[in-house]
């Protein structure tokens, strides 16, 4: 019976997983890091994002090569990002967190708005970062494309790491987030630092929104709204305030997602999403603060 | 069933008497103009359909500088439904009890206009061209006479589709990918009843949900199943998908692209994606002019089209949907001339269904608008076309489906 | 005394102020914008029940627009299904999406924060595939067409309805049905926050700690509120479904939790008055964003804008603002000098 089983379609199913999985990587990075320093799920963030590939797509069109549109596009995108996040966070810093909460959903609005009206609807494509050409291993194939797409996202979360580890800004930051008084008493530039968070995590929807497009072949104004939900899922199976927790639990969830979709007949097409959300909901039931996250405790 | 509907058109009756009593004039109609309206999705996930109403507007505008149609302006005002169906039942009732509008027209969606069928019929208000390629619109016109279509209907399509593999390719092995909702499934039975006997040739069937994030997994799939011949039941985005997955997985199959994802926009971003050799000789049917398509570059239809949307603003003029509009603002035009010197709704309706037009600029050379009591299908023809070197080229005869 | 006497006073007053606007209202706009009125009030029972699972009890709530649907559709369904008329399906629907609301409140005995937010979030994203997947119920994609399939249920179906033999059109009425049904709504719930489930409901909001170590029931506290914002949600979505006669996935959408949860916070979560603003904001602001312009994006960037700069200005709502400009009345009412 083992031997009949088609081991091949399971690897090819969990490959097609793990690449569907890791083009939402970065931007569930990018939801942690919001996350983490301001206890706010940024619900622009997706909109953010797809603002910057049309940015990215216009640099091309213009006649820059993809990597020196993609690099240019994520300095731009960290600038508005700190830019936003001056404009219409920080005059809300103090109000409760459902307030900002609704000020990021004001922003998906008006995001999207202004990238419809910048842009025609129309669908357009932006082209591969890796190459497409499929490479078969032991009759499962993939690409360059899905391995880069993976390698970009942990590449990301490495840099992030090691600039929240080893540099004097990333450990300001860090006691910004932890303790925002203490941190003032020290001399940081609190605001300053909720700033870079954004301007960071900005960059980071960019990169998601530059490997999304080419990964799902065309693109429009609709292109990162179904990643967000997935990336918000994903980062919260992974916990919250883990950017590794992030990577690995938007990887889990594709997978998820791809076998449920191939062996689970009675689930059936529409009900794919929300099997898999059910699945995340069962994790969080066992382990509230999600696989990597760390439990707070709670202050009376 | 017709119980239902025979009650259902009694209580409508009221509704009429209702009107009738308060001594109302033809709507929407002076000497000097006719209002119509209609619903569109100018937002949320479906606005880029909204060139649909964009074309047509700019016809009308076209039309008026011209005088009008006996002596009168046309004015077509379309409103936002968000592509949501509890939308468009308010929107059209504003447009009906606030605008006071003479006939509905052009208004976008399956399930839209399904929301507003009963509605408008149980008024009298005409419901016209519907730009929903849902078989309903034509077949149900015995319950709902008021309400027509326009587009060659999904299952049509998919028949013409079936009866071709069916004498063309007759070992063939079909996988189809489509989109779980009525708009697959209505090609799918289009597609099984023009194969026939041969509806075993499918063997494959992958689904999909709007909310998927990517159909990669479907396609791996099909090509498990050692399809030759992928069926694109699929909107555009996904379709696009389809062919670059395929060529990812170094798999070449001959496919058949709906008629929703033909326009040469996006079979051009499929070619750059996938590579040229993967939709070359790709099929589907056309019953437009797609602009984009040189040949029919010194075309005068398309000279028209395209001086039209420059000169009334009518959008961006590479977009297939746009022609769609000015087609059945055309007809619509054909249909107003016909109601009559001062027509009335049920004039118009009347001549809605017993049109026989043969001049369309923007239809392909040879076809005809045509419907008549038993034949409430506008369009019923279609040719094939096949994706060579970058461009569709039709080949064969008109064919006509019910 | 005397000052109790004035403050019972003054309540009257506001109570006939109000019920005089609800009376005559109609008649200052188009029969057609009755219908809008309406349509406005459909948000106000909902967002009322948000605020009192959100604003007073603290618990998130993504899924309130899943609730709804709930409601709209028990609504259609028994119209449609077992051919009830549609107004009498009212109460039904509140206590099927009361049920519901209670089965969603389960999870949130573990979850809290973000995480519960997430709960509740999968309950809205999944809802339209679970009205597409059982469609024998729920008429799948093309969902249920009140006019089509079950005409003789739907009150007013000639145009015009007759209660105590007054004759009133068919928008008046559903204006008339949906502000008595929100009015009666508005004081249960003022009735019940003042009371000591209110109280039970602000501090689990406050400290759930500290609560339940003053001897409160968590489970018992979230569940109730989660219960009783799904009955406001149902009823509210079945008087949608009673007055667009038609139910669809695409209407129930995880947009409309979203424009709920923007309705309640901009109304004032805490505030009950300050609902009927988050209400009039979110049936009103759409249209009005499309009156600056009607080029493709301006409409939602307007409305995006609109939102962020009432935040920027009142962040604690509306509600907020009336609070502290009834304050000087307040406290000169409440307070001793």
């Amino acid at each position: 019976m083992l031997l009949a089983f088609d081991w091949t379609q399971l690897a090819q199913q969990i490959v097609i997983g793990l690449a569907s999985g890791g083009v939402w990587a970065t931007l569930a990075v990018a939801l942690v890091l919001i996350y983490r320093s301001t206890g706010v799920v940024n619900f622009a963030q997706g909109e953010m994002a797809m603002f910057s590939t049309f940015i990215a797509w216009s640099l091309v069109d213009h006649g820059l090569s993809y990597w020196a549109a993609f690099l240019l596009t994520v300095a731009i995108s960290f600038v508005g990002g700190v830019a936003i996040e001056r404009a219409v966070i920080r005059p809300v810093e103090r109000a409760p967190v459902l307030t900002v909460v609704i000020v990021t959903l004001g922003l998906f609005f008006l995001v999207n708005g202004a990238a419809r009206w910048l842009w025609s609807p129309e669908t357009r494509s932006l082209p591969n970062a890796f190459s497409t050409r499929p490479i078969e291993v032991a009759g499962v194939a993939f690409s360059i494309q899905d391995l880069g797409t993976i390698g970009v996202s942990l590449g990301a979360v490495a840099l992030l790491w090691a600039f929240f580890r080893f540099t004097k800004l990333g450990l300001a930051s860090r006691a910004a987030a932890v303790n925002p008084d203490a941190s003032r008493l020290l001399g940081v530039r609190v605001s300053w630092m909720l700033a870079l968070g954004w301007g960071l995590a900005a960059a980071l929807g960019a990169v998601s929104g530059m490997l999304t497009a080419p990964a799902l072949a065309s693109f429009d104004q609709n292109l990162m709204q179904p990643v967000l939900l997935y990336a918000f899922a994903g980062a919260v199976l992974g916990g919250l305030d883990s950017p590794f927790g992030a990577v690995v639990g938007t990887l889990l969830l594709g997978v998820l997602i791809n076998l449920v979709g191939t062996y689970v007949d009675w689930v059936g097409t529409s009900l794919r999403l929300p099997f898999a959300l059910a699945v995340i909901l069962g994790v969080l039931l066992v382990r509230p603060e999600g696989l990597f996250g760390h439990a707070s405790a709670r202050r009376v | 069933m017709k119980r239902k509907i025979y009650l259902s058109l009694c209580a409508a009756c009221a509704l009429v008497l209702v009107t009738v009593a308060t001594g109302a004039s033809t709507p929407g109609l002076t000497s000097s103009e006719i209002l119509i309206g209609g619903t569109t999705p100018l937002s949320g996930p479906a606005s880029a359909y909204q060139s649909v109403a964009k074309g047509a507007a700019a016809y009308f505008r076209y039309v008026n500088s011209k005088g009008g149609v006996n002596k009168r302006k046309i004015k077509y005002v379309y409103k936002d439904d968000g592509y949501d169906p509890s939308k468009t039942a308010d929107r059209t009732r504003e447009l009906v009890q606030q605008d006071k509008v003479f006939a509905i027209f052009n208004s976008l969606g399956t399930e839209h206009n399904l929301a507003t069928r009963a509605y408008l019929n149980a008024l009298k208000i005409p419901q016209l061209f519907v730009a929903s390629g849902a078989t309903t619109f034509g077949k149900d016109s015995k319950q709902y006479p008021w309400t027509i279509g326009y587009q060659p209907n999904y299952r049509a399509e998919g028949t013409i589709y079936g009866r071709y593999i069916a004498k063309t390719s007759p070992k063939a092995r079909i996988g189809v990918l489509y989109q779980d909702d009525d708009y697959g499934k209505d090609l799918m039975a289009g597609l099984r009843n023009g194969l026939g006997k041969k509806a075993k040739l499918i063997v494959s069937k992958q689904g999909y949900d709007v909310t998927d994030p990517d159909v990669k997994s479907q396609v791996a799939k099909l090509k498990a199943a050692k399809v030759n011949t992928l069926m694109l039941f699929a909107t555009p985005k996904f379709a696009i998908q389809s062919f670059v997955y395929a060529s990812n997985l170094g798999w070449r199959p001959k496919a058949y692209v709906n008629a929703v994802s033909s326009a040469a926009n996006i079979m051009g971003l499929a070619t750059v994606a996938a590579g040229k050799k993967q939709t070359e000789g790709a099929l589907s049917i056309v019953f437009l002019k797609d602009p984009t398509d040189t040949v029919w570059k010194k075309d005068a239809g398309v000279k028209l089209y395209r001086s039209i949307m420059k000169k009334f603003k009518g959008g961006n003029p590479n977009d297939v949907y746009a022609v769609y509009g000015m087609s059945v603002a055309h007809t619509f035009v054909a249909a107003l001339k016909k109601a009559g010197k001062n027509p009335t709704r049920a004039s118009i309706m009347r001549a809605a269904t017993s049109l026989n037009v043969k001049n369309d600029p923007f239809l392909l050379p040879g076809m005809s608008v045509g419907t008549s009591g038993s034949d409430h299908f506008p369009l019923d023809q279609a040719k094939l076309q096949r994706y060579h070197a970058g461009h569709w080229v039709s080949f064969g005869g008109l064919f006509r489906v019910r | 005394m005397r000052r109790r006497a004035l403050g019972i006073g003054l309540w009257l007053l506001l109570a006939a102020l109000v019920l005089t606007v609800y009376v005559i209202a109609p008649r200052f706009v188009s029969d057609f914008h009755s219908r809008d009125l309406a349509q406005a009030g459909v948000f106000f029972i909902a967002i009322v029940g948000l605020n009192i699972l959100t604003g007073y009890t603290g618990q998130i709530s993504l899924g309130h627009g899943a609730l709804m649907a709930v409601g709209g559709y028990t609504t259609a369904a028994l119209a449609v299904h077992e051919h009830w008329r549609d107004v009498w399906t009212i109460p039904l629907a509140g206590l099927a999406a009361g049920i519901v609301g209670f089965l969603i409140g389960l999870p949130a005995l573990r979850l809290s924060g973000i995480y519960l937010a997430l709960a509740t979030f999968a309950f809205a994203v999944a809802m339209p595939s679970l009205l597409r997947k059982f469609s024998g119920l729920t008429g799948g994609g093309q969902g249920l067409r009140l006019l089509e399939q079950a005409p003789l249920q739907v009150t007013g179906l000639s145009g015009t309805v007759t209660i105590f033999g007054h004759s009133l059109t068919q928008n008046h009425f559903l204006y008339y049905l949906t502000w008595a049904i929100g009015l009666v709504g508005f004081v249960i719930a003022w009735l019940i926050l003042r009371g000591r489930l209110g109280r039970t409901f602000r501090a689990v909001r406050d400290s759930e700690v500290a609560a339940a170590s003053a001897g409160v029931d968590l489970a018992r506290a979230k569940t109730l509120a989660f219960a009783i914002s799904g009955v406001y949600a149902g009823v509210a979505g079945a008087l949608l479904a009673i007055q667009d006669e038609i139910v669809n996935p695409l209407s129930f959408s995880f947009l409309l939790s979203i424009l709920l949860l923007v309705g309640a916070v901009v109304g004032g979560l805490g505030s009950l008055p300050g609902m009927v603003v988050g209400a009039f904001f979110v049936q009103y602001l759409p249209d009005l964003s499309t009156r600056v312009s009607s080029a493709p994006g301006v409409p939602d960037f307007v409305y995006g804008a609109a939102i962020i700069i009432v935040m920027i200005l009142l962040p604690s709502g509306v509600g907020g603002l009336l609070g502290r400009l009834a304050e000087p009345l307040t406290t000169r009412l409440y307070t001793r000098p």
